[in-house]
């Protein structure tokens, strides 16, 4: 006996095909021999067609007895790391067509399966076991099963088996096959509604399958999203500078990708650019469709931010001798993004989500390795994990924002050592006041629901200064 | 003979240019003399010399219709003036944030006027301003709103520029204030972070527009305080705008009285208030008291 599984320990084995070498030369000398027909082994894989290791499975060994044999036992070895324990085995032996009467009694110890018959089988019969709930070896590779048999003459080697194929097992697989048999898995799945939408085996299967899908996403958006805060800012600024041209150029800009769905600019830029020979990856594409449709969304968002910055603030640094570059980039943009973090914020997580869009052009994001995995195993789970992974994302964005806000919205009332008089009431309705960022947030949230961005109302419209 | 036309929205203005500057001097010399309690020197020129200046707002609502001043390197020249009287559109002219209609405005002899956007950048770094709602940068200390104009502008280095702001906030009496940003402030401390910031500048002239009409009357008196000492005990020029009458009587050395867009009146203090020679300026001094 000895094994043909890749990455065994190699002493190991030779010292088995020694033993084997030393007793086959210890027998005597026959000619007959219990013939391996076959021996199969059934899928355990969860949603596929492989056999995995370390996983209970069903055998099925058939071998013919030869002429001149009577075969009172049959013992079936398994390499070191397969098991029979537990197993129940069916025995069958076939005259021809017809079922012989022969009774046989199976012990499983550990690596070997010893089935004894009542009384011997005759030649030409088939023997058949269906070896239930064995393990094959959890490190995986091909698989004989040997072992050896007892005829009238007394112990024979049992030729090998070809080789079966198994999959190394993973936590994953013993997670779910736990699971399969988790008596509460089974009562959870038998209702329709928990089965469908929330199959454990599946969701943790998903969870695994998802990931790169779900980095691709974090990745798309977090490369992208940098270019579009720049573009959008370039835009913010173009679409308040005095210059018609530069105005036109942003407003343009802005509303188109407004007032088109994103769903359109894909398709456009994933079947327009090949069309006129530019080639470009699809991720790469992908990130830089998201930053432009994203940075007309922050253009206004800035825009609207920009002007809600009091005049006051322009004309002091402009009384210092300010320049326009210097009161955009030290006074005004500061003040600017702090007011704008919350909806900045939101715009990413809209972003976020928006790249799940990409799938429609092949581009293997979370949503498409869901749609995959739903179509194979015929189950709504995958969806449900794709969404547990938008979600891990965004509710603590969600939250982020609102505690911001909350900061922001405090601090500006000045948190500090400030004496609660009137005078706060009467700077702030001399005019020039500075409006609460809470305040803004309300024009602000709307902005990706408006698409002309009626909403984003500046609360005082300003030319920008230029000096 | 008459200088360039300005015109804005269909009415034009034809305005003589602006006077040779020894000769406009001298007749502001012995126009002022008497009006002023500035110590003339024989020969010295008015830093700020306005000159039938108008402003006119979209073409229609003329609010500066011809005003003339002149004001004295150190002279503290307090304006008053019913409510819309154009005090702050004048004040706003002076260092361009609004742009005259027509007139002239001269710093230390300079035309301010009609300047490219890198020149009026030059020009306001020399005009200090402070406003009525304070106006700090929200997102900066009150170190780094004194900082600010002298990197940026001045192009100081950090330490020299620290150590200016420093000082001048110590002389405002916020020493030990100088990390706390704007919302931390009192309005009152704001205000003096801001006077700071301006004088920190060290502008030819200091313009104050109602200054202490956002604050509490309890906070007015700390920021007169620190006019009051910046007048007397600097060199600084000063412009300034205020419903203040006390400050004005023991601080100016000169109250301007300025209704309908005009100068109607101006004089020693105690002659504005004591012994007001236009019905307009009574009127409004007794409806002061
Ligand atoms: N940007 C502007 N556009 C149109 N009209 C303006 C503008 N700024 C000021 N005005 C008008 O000019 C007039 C004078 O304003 P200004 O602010 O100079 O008055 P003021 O003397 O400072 O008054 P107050 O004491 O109320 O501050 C007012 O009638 C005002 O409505
Ligand atoms: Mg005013």
């Amino acid at each position: 006996m000895s094994n043909t599984r890749r990455g065994t320990k190699w002493g190991l084995a030779a010292l088995v095909a020694m033993l084997a070498v030393a007793f086959a030369l210890a027998a005597p000398h026959s000619a007959y021999a219990l013939t391996t027909n076959k021996a199969t082994a059934r899928p355990n894989e969860n949603g596929g067609s492989g056999v995995i290791g370390g996983l209970a499975t069903r055998l099925t060994w058939e071998g013919t007895v030869e002429e001149g044999e009577k075969v009172s036992s049959v013992t079936l070895v398994l390499p070191e790391g397969g098991t029979f324990d537990g197993s129940s085995t069916k025995i069958t032996v076939l005259e021809g067509l017809s079922r012989a009467k022969v009774e046989g009694t199976a012990t499983p110890a550990d690596t070997q399966l010893e089935v004894t018959f009542s009384e011997p089988i005759e030649a030409g019969y088939l023997l058949r076991l269906e070896v239930e709930g064995m393990k094959f070896p959890a490190d995986g590779g091909e698989v004989s099963v040997g072992g050896s048999y007892v005829n009238q003459d007394g112990e024979q080697q049992l030729a090998e088996s070809k080789p079966i194929k198994t999959i190394a097992n993973t936590p994953l697989q013993a997670l779910v096959a736990t699971l399969d048999e988790a008596p509460w898995v089974q009562a959870w799945n038998s209702n329709p509604f928990l089965g469908m939408f929330f199959k454990p085996q599946l969701l943790a299967t998903a969870f695994a399958t998802l990931v790169p899908g779900w980095l691709l996403c974090l990745l798309i958006v977090v490369i992208a999203y940098p270019f579009a805060i720049v573009l959008g800012l370039i835009f913010a600024l173009m679409k308040i500078s005095k210059n018609p041209l530069l105005r036109l150029i942003a407003i343009v800009y802005i509303n188109i990708l407004r007032g088109t769905p994103l769903f359109l600019q894909i398709y456009i830029m994933f079947f327009g650019l090949p069309m006129m020979n530019i080639n470009i990856d699809n991720n790469v594409l992908g990130v830089i469709v998201i930053a432009i449709n994203a940075s007309a969304y922050l253009a206004e968002i800035f825009r609207a931010g920009i002007q809600s910055i009091p005049q006051g603030q322009y004309e002091a640094a402009s009384s210092l001798g300010m320049n326009y570059f210097q009161t955009m980039f030290d006074i005004i943009l500061p003040q600017t993004i702090r007011r704008v973090i919350p909806t900045v914020t939101s715009d990413f997580i809209t972003s976020y989500k928006d790249t799940s869009l990409l799938s429609s052009v092949g581009v293997m994001e979370l949503m498409m390795f869901a749609k995959n995995l739903t179509s194979v195993s015929g189950n709504m789970t995958p969806y449900v994990a794709a969404a547990i992974f938008y979600l891990i994302v965004t509710l603590p964005l969600i939250k982020a924002v609102g505690y911001v806000e909350q900061r922001i919205a405090n601090s500006e009332r000045g948190g500090g050592p400030r004496p609660k008089g009137k005078a706060a009431v009467k700077a702030a309705s001399a005019g020039e006041a500075t409006p609460l960022p809470s305040e803004l947030g309300v024009h602000f949230e709307a902005a990706r629901d408006d698409a002309f961005g009626t909403s984003v109302s500046p609360l005082a419209p300003v030319a920008v200064q230029e000096v | 003979m008459f200088g360039k036309n300005h015109g804005h929205g269909g009415l034009t203005f034809d305005v003589p240019p602006a006077m040779d500057a020894a000769e406009a001097a001298r007749i502001a010399f012995d126009h002022d003399l008497s009006l002023s309690k500035h110590h003339f020197v024989e020969g010295e020129h008015p830093v700020v010399r306005i000159e039938h200046l108008m402003k006119t707002f979209d073409g229609e609502t003329q609010v500066l219709r011809d005003v003339n001043l002149n004001v004295w390197n150190g002279e503290i020249v307090v304006v008053l003036g019913p409510s819309g009287s154009g005090k702050s559109t004048m004040l706003r002219c002076i260092n361009l944030l609004e742009t005259p209609t027509a007139g002239h405005i001269l710093i230390d002899d300079d035309e301010i006027t009609g300047k490219s956007a890198k020149e009026v950048g030059l020009i306001r770094r020399d005009l200090g301003m402070v406003f009525q709602s304070f106006n700090l940068f929200p997102h900066l200390t009150a170190l780094e709103n004194v900082m600010i104009g002298q990197t940026k502008v001045l192009k100081k280095n950090k330490d020299e520029a620290r150590a200016e702001a420093v000082k001048q906030l110590e002389a405002v009496g916020l020493g030990d204030r100088i990390d706390y940003k704007p919302p931390q402030l009192s309005g009152g401390q704001q205000q003096r972070v801001a006077i700071a910031r301006a004088v920190a500048m060290h502008p030819k002239v200091l313009l104050f527009d109602e200054p202490t009409s956002a604050l509490d009357p309890e906070l007015v008196r700390d920021v007169l305080g620190v006019m009051r000492e910046l007048a007397l005990h600097g060199d600084m020029t000063m412009i300034v705008v205020t419903h203040e009458m006390g400050f004005a009587r023991d601080v100016g050395d000169r109250v301007v009285f300025m209704e309908g867009g005009v100068v109607v009146e101006q004089g020693l203090p105690e002659q504005v208030f004591d012994n007001p020679q236009h019905d307009r300026t009574k009127q409004f001094l007794g409806s002061i008291k």
